[in-house]
């Protein structure tokens, strides 16, 4: 049965006590009595009430602060993770379209200034431009006679424009830098291959015949062959068509297959780093000048004291025969070089 | 004189070409890389020697024929070595060789 707490304090309660003969004092006690009690319990149920509460605040909080604390390090995941991708998704997106902008706007550069360079210049196909007439003309009546070779061609690209094949002669050269900028292996400061060498050089010839005495056997009649007709393209220049550039291909083809037959240690003998320096850098530095000194008698109209020759001897032309040499030992070194970068990363 | 000549020069000319298409056809006709390089070396020796010698023929001799022999010998020695070094380039990277041709274990 259910009771109300202050059931002992209720009129009906007390009307009963009365009539069972209760005094008012009794009454007086039993209340009292019953009050003390009642707020022992009331007082122990809420101590307990309030630990309870207490306990239960207390694992809210954590509880609230660990979710706080799991949805800020969600946050900052997310946000590290937008962090990372920011360079794929968006970065890329921005510098492609800067990019493509400044493209096209480069292109727009160079294409109006070139239009409008093309409309100073005189009218293509006139037969008064001094293209089809004065230049054709001079190469024709005096090109044997100023520069002394017998091949046209050589005495236009090495004594005329000698400039332009300068630059392309530093093209070359430029291009074998930064081929080697970009893939060139190092060695480590004492000297020994670092492991992604070791590890290119091993996978070098996986699937490449290692000492294969077929190839051998051609290439040792085969190189002598080739490297002599690059030598008589060269040497032959300014007397028949060929020149530096085409010899220098050949030589360079030559020491490629030597390459491939006999392998890197021994081609070290004759071509390994410090000769390439050396052997593509003094042919440049001889051409530049050389023709520095040629084009500066010429400008001041000096008497450059180099005689043209008889032409059609092996030795004339002036300046055309070492020149030509220079170039093909550049393009030669030029061509080995870019083989051996792009084989396995250095000579 | 002429005429025979003349004949002989077509008939070398006329050979090399006709080598020369089946050799294509050969070269687009085959599946497996090794018989595609059977039909393309024929184009590098016997094509090339008709040709040379229809030239040859054509232009009398001189120190140009001298020339245009050797080049058809330096061919003959690197043609041959080029096609053994790709035969042998082939043989170790393709995995399914065994269904191409017959192996010898």
């Amino acid at each position: 049965m259910k009771l109300r707490s202050d059931y002992e304090y209720s009129w009906w309660r007390r009307l009963v006590r009365f009539v069972d003969g209760e005094t008012l004092e009794d009454a007086e006690r039993r209340a009292e009595e019953t009050r003390e009690s009642h707020e022992k319990i009331q007082q122990k149920n809420d101590i307990e009430v309030e630990k309870q509460f207490e306990q239960e605040e207390k694992e809210d909080r954590e509880d609230r602060k660990r979710r706080l604390e799991a949805e800020h390090e969600k946050e900052a995941m997310e946000l590290l993770e937008k962090y990372k991708n920011w360079p794929k998704e968006h970065g890329v997106k921005i510098f492609g379209r800067l990019y493509a902008i400044m493209a096209v706007l480069l292109c727009i550069v160079i294409i109006s200034t070139l239009l409008i360079t093309v409309s100073y210049l005189p009218e293509f196909g006139h037969p008064e431009n001094p293209n089809n007439n004065e230049v054709v003309e001079k190469y024709n009546k005096e090109g044997l006679y100023e520069t002394g070779a017998t091949n046209a061609v050589a005495g236009m690209i090495l004594d005329y424009r000698a400039f332009d094949t300068l630059g392309e002669s530093h093209v070359l050269f430029i291009a074998a830098v930064c081929v080697m900028i970009l893939l060139r292996l190092e060695m480590t400061k004492e000297g020994k291959p670092t492991d992604k060498k070791r590890a290119e050089e091993e996978n070098d010839r996986l699937y490449e015949p290692k000492n294969d005495k077929i190839l051998q056997f051609s290439a040792k009649i085969l190189v002598p062959v080739i490297v002599l007709f690059g030598i008589y393209v060269i040497l032959n220049g300014h007397l028949s068509p060929g020149g530096g550039f085409s010899g220098g291909a050949i030589i360079g083809a030559g020491l490629i297959l030597y390459v491939n037959a006999y392998g890197f240690e021994k081609a070290k003998r004759i071509m390994n780093r410090r000769n390439y320096a050396v052997i593509s850098v003094v042919p440049l530095l001889f051409y530049a000048g050389a023709k520095g000194y040629s084009f500066f008698t010429g400008a001041n109209h000096l008497d450059s004291g180099i005689s043209v020759g008889t032409p059609g001897e092996i030795l004339s032309a002036g300046l055309i025969l070492p020149l030509n040499i220079c170039v093909g030992i550049v393009v030669a070194c030029t061509m080995y070089h870019f083989y051996t970068l792009f084989r396995k990363g250095g000579m | 004189m002429e005429w025979l000549r003349f004949a002989i020069i077509a008939l070398l000319l006329a050979a090399s070409l006709l080598t020369a298409m089946i050799s294509v056809a050969g070269v687009f006709k085959f599946k497996f890389i090794l018989n595609r390089m059977h039909a393309a070396a024929i184009c590098d020796s016997f094509v090339l020697l008709l040709a040379m010698l229809g030239v040859v023929v054509a232009y009398g001799f001189s120190i140009a024929t001298v020339k245009v022999l050797l080049i058809v010998v330096l061919v003959w020695i690197a043609s041959p070595v080029s096609g053994h070094l790709i035969a042998r380039l082939e043989v170790t990277t393709d995995k399914h060789l065994s269904e191409e041709c017959e192996v010898r274990e």
